[in-house]
């Protein structure tokens, strides 16, 4: 039936030259029938996954980080130091760990300087076996000092004690106060990101989706939450809601999340007038369902890895606004905290700074690799760009 | 023939104009130009034309993808044209489906081709998930794919194989009119011909009507009933398809069809193309509004009465 209907279509008048027995017709009245594919079927997780997973570089970032985060929940209650116990007795204390003792490091060395050269033989003062070397002796005003390097540790007399990573000026552990910090810091970051997020998504979608007049009402009240500038903001919000985690990430959300909700819209309107999605339209989809299933789906590869950038960068600003005396009340410590502190004893007691420095810079790199490769595993063209 | 039938789809004084920017910087596009056409059922009718004369937004209008700026349109007697509903979208995306240009941008990368294929069945009441499959299945067979190609995602597929799904996505709904938008024209000349040819079998068995829209009159020519040509917005000639292809009367229709190759290499030697020109095809009386005048039965062309005059004057051989 199908075959006469073309074959009638056909006008022998067209080709003169041409017989009609001659004259056949491509692949008419033939059952197409296609083979079954080779392989499993790969979907676009899948695949990004697969691509992450080849990224050397991202993949150590993810397990640093992890290990970040393991150590963030557990790390607080392995040194049976609490981190707001204080020790008068134990105070600046340097680093001792049990085995790396025997190698030199960690010992719980340190240099006393300015020393009075004539009470280095007083066992009262310097107990039996601490003193290392006594060096740079010199004469002031007829006295001589000297420089002693002890073992601090029997130095007090606190031989039996392991700070594994020193004490501050109050005798807290610093191990301690490193994770929780760490954690507390980790808080800050992920909450006020995920918020970003959530709200920059909605936010974001309804502006993109819709267009016309709602976009241009929506990003104008974008652009005047940016034009606040964020350490007048914090402050505002210590001011009402006093120093505590909440004012901090509500500090980080207030503007946060316009970067998100910026992003989300440029993706939907990228993806609103592809084919697919009007053709999900033309089928009847409701709404809901093409910004569900045919736009988000699309557009979160990029937000996915924003997010993951952003983590750092919330780190970062409560570092930032800690050091500027913006952070958190004591005793609670958080990685900006401790570097604050650290920094003002940074001369005398260098590892008390040199840890949390250690820790942040290893999170913000790990955080960016592991961003870059999100990035590469959902967009393979934008490999090697910044 | 035509006549004696009611028209399924019935557009009158289609209008749809484009403006962008404000002020100084305001352009204006006449994607159509008051367009009047009649589907009827059971036939194909093609809509054809160069790119950008407004062929993809006239079928976008038919389904309210775009919301034309003037015109009426009526499908089985009742108005399409009005504002949007969900009534009407459900009425429209119950009749009509569409068939899209391009095979890589048509389907949603993130989807099988299950959940793309069955996605117009879901939110259109069918509730359950094993009858819905079955059809799906029923379908992908009668397109030529695979239960097992259900799995797959479209990046998997060939350009043809892609159109398929397409086809398959449209006819799933079990639509009246199939809006095809140059289904052919993103795909290889060998995949063409089954295209076209699977889109007339299915027509055939499952008894559809087509608005069958190409650039490349070459295409259109064994598959359509009534052919229609467009240039710069406005249906310039509309006839039967013999019709316009052996006594075609407007300047643009003959240059489109002096461009047409043909399998016939004495031909084609001495072939030469003839180029429109829309000033010095049209020098009698610029002035006078143009119409569509039905030169001979059936046979329609958009002319002033001095251009009909001469365009009657050619033998009809
Ligand atoms: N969304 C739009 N906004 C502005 N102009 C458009 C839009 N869609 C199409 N046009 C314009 O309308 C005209 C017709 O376009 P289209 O219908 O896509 O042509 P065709 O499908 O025949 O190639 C073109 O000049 C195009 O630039
Ligand atoms: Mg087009």
């Amino acid at each position: 039936m199908a075959e006469n209907s073309i074959k009638n279509l056909y006008q022998e008048s067209d080709y003169p030259d041409l017989r009609p027995e001659e004259f056949e017709l491509a692949h008419v009245g033939k059952r197409i029938h296609d083979v079954n594919f080779e392989g499993e079927a790969t979907g676009f997780f899948k695949e990004a996954f697969r691509r992450f997973c080849r990224n050397k570089a991202a993949l150590v970032s993810f397990w640093m980080i992890c290990i970040i985060v393991i150590m963030a929940i557990v790390g607080p209650s392995m040194s049976g130091f609490t981190y707001r116990q204080q020790n008068p007795l134990r105070t600046n204390m340097p680093p001792r760990v049990p085995v790396l003792e025997n190698l030199g490091i960690f010992d719980g060395r340190m240099v006393l300087t300015n020393r009075r050269a004539d009470s280095i033989s007083d066992p009262e003062k310097y107990p039996e076996g601490c003193i290392y070397r006594v060096f740079n002796q010199t004469t002031v005003r007829g006295v001589e000092m000297c420089s002693v390097e002890v073992d601090y540790y029997k130095y007090v007399g606190a031989e039996d004690e392991y700070y594994w990573f020193g004490t501050d000026n109050f005798g807290r552990d610093l191990w301690t106060r490193l994770w929780r910090g760490s954690r507390i810091s980790l808080i800050i970051a992920v909450v006020s990101v995920l918020t970003n997020v959530v709200i920059g998504l909605i936010y974001g979608s309804i502006a993109g989706y819709y267009g016309g007049w709602v976009d241009m009402v929506m990003m104008r009240i974008c652009e005047i939450i940016t034009a606040l500038p964020q350490v007048v903001v914090v402050t505002m919000f210590i001011l009402m809601f006093g120093t505590g985690m909440q004012s901090l990430i509500l500090a980080l959300v207030v503007r946060g999340w316009v970067g998100t909700a910026r992003m989300i819209r440029a993706q939907f309107l990228r993806f609103r007038g592809r084919e697919y999605v009007l053709a999900a339209e033309a089928f009847g989809v409701p709404e809901y369902a093409q910004i569900f299933r045919h736009i988000l789906p699309n557009a979160i590869g990029p937000v996915i890895t924003q997010t993951m950038m952003a983590v750092p960068g919330a780190i970062f600003t409560e570092s930032f606004l800690a050091f500027i005396g913006l952070g958190l009340a004591p005793p609670e410590p958080s990685i900006g905290v401790l570097l604050s502190n650290g920094q003002q004893v940074l001369m005398q007691y260098p590892f008390q700074t040199l840890f949390p420095a250690l820790l942040i810079s290893v999170l913000m790199i790990a955080f960016n690799l592991m961003g870059n490769g999100l990035r590469d595993a959902f967009d393979p063209t934008q490999r090697g760009q910044e | 023939m035509m006549e004696n039938k009611a028209p399924l789809l019935e557009v009158e004084h289609l209008k749809m104009t484009f403006t962008s920017g404000k002020g100084k910087k305001k352009v204006v596009v006449n994607a159509i130009d008051d367009n009047s056409f009649n589907v009827y059922e059971g036939e194909t009718f093609g809509l054809v034309g160069e790119s950008g004369c407004g062929k993809t937004t006239t079928g976008r209008s038919i389904v309210r993808l775009y919301h034309p700026t003037g015109g009426t349109m009526r499908f089985d007697g009742q108005d399409i044209s009005g504002p949007m509903t969900r009534e009407l979208r459900h009425f429209l995306s119950d009749n009509i489906a569409m068939v899209f240009q391009d095979p890589v941008d048509s389907l949603n990368p993130r989807m099988t081709v299950m959940e793309i294929v069955e996605e117009g069945l879901k939110y259109r009441g069918m509730k359950n998930a094993a009858e819905r499959r079955e059809l799906v299945y029923d379908m992908l067979d009668k397109v030529g794919l695979t239960r097992e190609h259900a799995s797959r995602y479209p990046h998997e597929f060939s350009g043809g194989q892609r159109q398929r799904i397409g086809i398959a996505r449209a006819l799933v709904v079990k639509p009246k009119l199939i809006i095809a938008d140059e289904p052919v024209s993103a795909l290889d000349v060998s995949i063409q011909a089954q295209i076209i040819n699977l889109l007339n079998e299915l027509k055939e068995e499952l008894g559809l009507t087509i608005i069958f829209i190409a650039h490349d009159l070459s295409v259109v020519k064994y598959f359509s009933t009534r052919v229609a040509v467009m240039y710069r917005g406005k249906i310039v000639e509309m006839a039967p398809s013999k019709d316009l292809y052996r006594n075609p009367v407007h300047p643009y229709t003959i240059s489109l069809l002096s461009s047409v190759p043909q399998p016939d290499p004495t031909y084609e030697r001495s072939r030469k193309s003839i180029s429109y020109d829309i000033v010095a095809d049209h020098i009698e009386m610029p002035d006078e509004e143009r119409k569509m005048h039905e030169i001979w039965p059936e046979h329609f062309v958009y002319c002033n009465s001095k251009e009909l005059e001469r365009y009657q004057q050619k033998q009809r051989p």
